[in-house]
């Protein structure tokens, strides 16, 4: 039997007068691969603010592994197993990659509250940060400033802080904008590989990228769900070409 | 730690050491003020300087504890041993309550914590029955502890010379712990910490008592340096003058707020005896500081050995 990871009814999320969100239900299987896709202004990175807390939604519900989480902040959904990275790569400047990852290892544990011993003590969360670092091909990096690398590096960093906070469904909104081909490719292997126990969910613009690790796919249109399907029903739907692709 | 800088420490910390054997008293004196305030300086930049607050009310809990010292000694007869801990338990149980005001952000915050210093500077100018109004509270002696008394001004200066020595090396400790890289991250993505599992209010709230509790130990430094406190240590220019010296000194660093300190402090004594409007020079140092080294002299000092070692290999 599937458990579900994810649940969401009716979500709507209205700025002003504008429903960027459009009473979107999405039911996601735990250990699935969804990659949601839809033109821009689709409501695709609302739509995932909704979902991981950083905004709140006008109405609708969000349950993650049947626990309702539609009003809990954003750190307890953070605690609950729901990690995410941005579309704007949000990583800590002035910190080096140690540093950042070292944030990302002690978030969802106490010792992030502790005053009187150095971070540099804690040999695990070092072991573990230089081990993270070299899975997303950054090793030999840790004692670097993050605003010194490059920035398919930092897209790489954003990838390594989103797994280290032990996510059970993993949020990616457009891990490879704005990367090279070759940047591209790395990250999306990158993410092929990642354990299977983990349910991804990922906003991705480059339809090869996305059909690519797509077990299913939603598309977004307006704010509403305009279709659900495999990669190949996505591929060969004539109304996703219209609005996706625009008309040909 | 470097060579060179652990050196440079050795000798701060040995002209410290000899300062009241080879200056006069009124160095001394000085002095003794520049280490109170530098630490004041310190607790401010705690908030400013790692989780980038920029808190206008520290004033507050450094005269509430200077006042809770004062009026236990003078007019219930306390001892230290009970009268320094109070003061330091009244500064931080305000800061308890003012830390609310880690719920706003940016302008917001500034201007709450700018209230907040209003209230506590109304309360100790108007409520005179208690805290004797604009004469404030006078003849504070020196501390005492069972037999160890200090009884002198040299005997105080080395007091709060090992005082501030202990803050710093515990205040180090505290900048390299998780929590205190956690304020670090809070200052260069509040969204994405909350998105890595930190309760960011949480930790800004934590944040804002304990440098509240520094403040307040600043305090008791003070009232028993200066033997009586009145509404002035409460008002607006002490909490802008110790923002502005962990800002001229260098911020998020330890050294720089102290060295903000003995600038501010210096160059007003030593202005004041020839120029009557000395606030306007304090002024210009702090727009010249903001505009062509926002580090601070730590920072200018950086900068200088940056060239040096440039000069050099090149």
């Amino acid at each position: 039997m599937a458990e579900n990871a994810l649940r969401i009814d009716e979500l709507a999320k209205v700025f002003g007068g504008l429903a960027a969100v459009d009473g979107v239900s999405l039911t996601v299987p735990a250990g699935e691969r969804r990659v949601l896709i839809g033109p821009n202004g689709a409501g695709k990175t609302t739509l995932f603010h909704c979902i991981t807390g950083t905004l709140r939604p006008t109405r609708g519900s969000v349950k993650l592994f049947g626990r309702d989480v539609t009003r809990l902040a954003e750190y307890r959904r953070t605690a609950l197993g729901m990690g995410r990275t941005f579309q704007i790569t949000n990583v800590f400047p002035d910190l080096t990659l140690g540093e950042n990852l070292a944030l990302a290892i002690v978030g969802t544990d106490r010792r992030k509250w502790v005053l009187h011993r150095p971070m540099q003590a804690y040999e695990g969360v070092r072991n573990q940060a230089l081990e993270s670092l070299e899975r997303v091909g950054l090793a030999g990096r840790a004692d670097q400033p993050a605003k010194l690398v490059s920035y398919g590096e930092r897209r790489q960093l954003e990838l390594a802080l989103a797994l280290n906070t032990r996510p059970r469904v993993l949020f990616l909104d457009e891990p490879c904008a704005g990367l090279s081909p070759a940047e591209r490719q790395r990250i999306s292997q990158m993410i092929a590989g990642l354990p299977r126990d983990i349910t991804l969910l990922m906003i991705e613009h480059d339809m090869d990228v996305a059909l690519g690790l797509a077990d299913r796919v939603t598309v977004l249109h307006q704010g509403r769900v305009i279709l659900e399907g495999s990669p190949d029903e996505v591929r060969a739907n004539a109304q996703v070409r219209d609005v996706y692709f625009g008309h040909a | 730690m470097e060579k060179a800088r652990i050196a440079l420490l050795l000798v701060a910390l040995a002209a410290a050491l000899a300062l009241p054997f080879t200056a006069g008293p009124f160095w001394t004196g000085l002095v003794t003020q520049m280490y109170i305030f530098g630490l004041l300086a310190l607790s401010v930049d705690l908030l400013l300087g790692h989780a980038g607050l920029f808190s206008l009310t520290h004033a507050s809990f450094f005269a509430v504890s200077a006042y809770t010292v004062a009026i236990l000694h003078v007019r219930y007869d306390v001892p230290t041993a009970l009268a320094a801990p109070a003061g330091i338990l009244a500064g931080t149980l305000l800061a308890l309550v003012f830390g609310l005001a880690v719920r706003t952000r940016g302008v917001y915050f500034i201007l709450i914590t700018i209230a907040f210093g209003y209230v506590v500077w109304g309360v100790a100018h108007r409520w005179s029955s208690f805290t004797g109004g604009d004469n404030g509270v006078t003849n504070v002696p020196f501390p005492a502890i069972g037999a160890a008394a200090i009884t002198s001004h040299t005997q105080y200066y080395y007091l709060v010379l090992a005082a501030i020595i202990v803050c710093g090396l515990g205040y180090r400790v505290f900048m390299r712990s998780p929590f205190g890289l956690g304020l670090r991250g809070i200052k260069a993505s509040e969204s994405r910490m909350q998105s890595l599992g930190f309760r960011t209010s949480a930790h800004l709230y934590a944040a804002f008592v304990l440098s509240g509790a520094l403040a307040s130990f600043a305090g008791v430094l003070y009232v028993y340096y200066n033997k009586f406190v009145n509404p002035v240590a409460a008002s607006f220019p002490v909490s802008v003058e110790a923002a502005l010296m962990a800002i001229v000194g260098g911020t998020g660093t330890i050294i720089g707020p102290f060295l903000g300190a003995a600038v501010v402090l210096g160059l007003r004594n030593w202005v004041s005896s020839f120029f009557e409007m000395h606030a306007s020079i304090m002024g210009a140092v702090f727009i010249a500081t903001v505009l062509w080294a926002p580090q601070g002299l730590v920072g200018i000092a950086g900068r200088i050995r940056a060239r040096w070692r440039k000069a050099r290999r090149g």
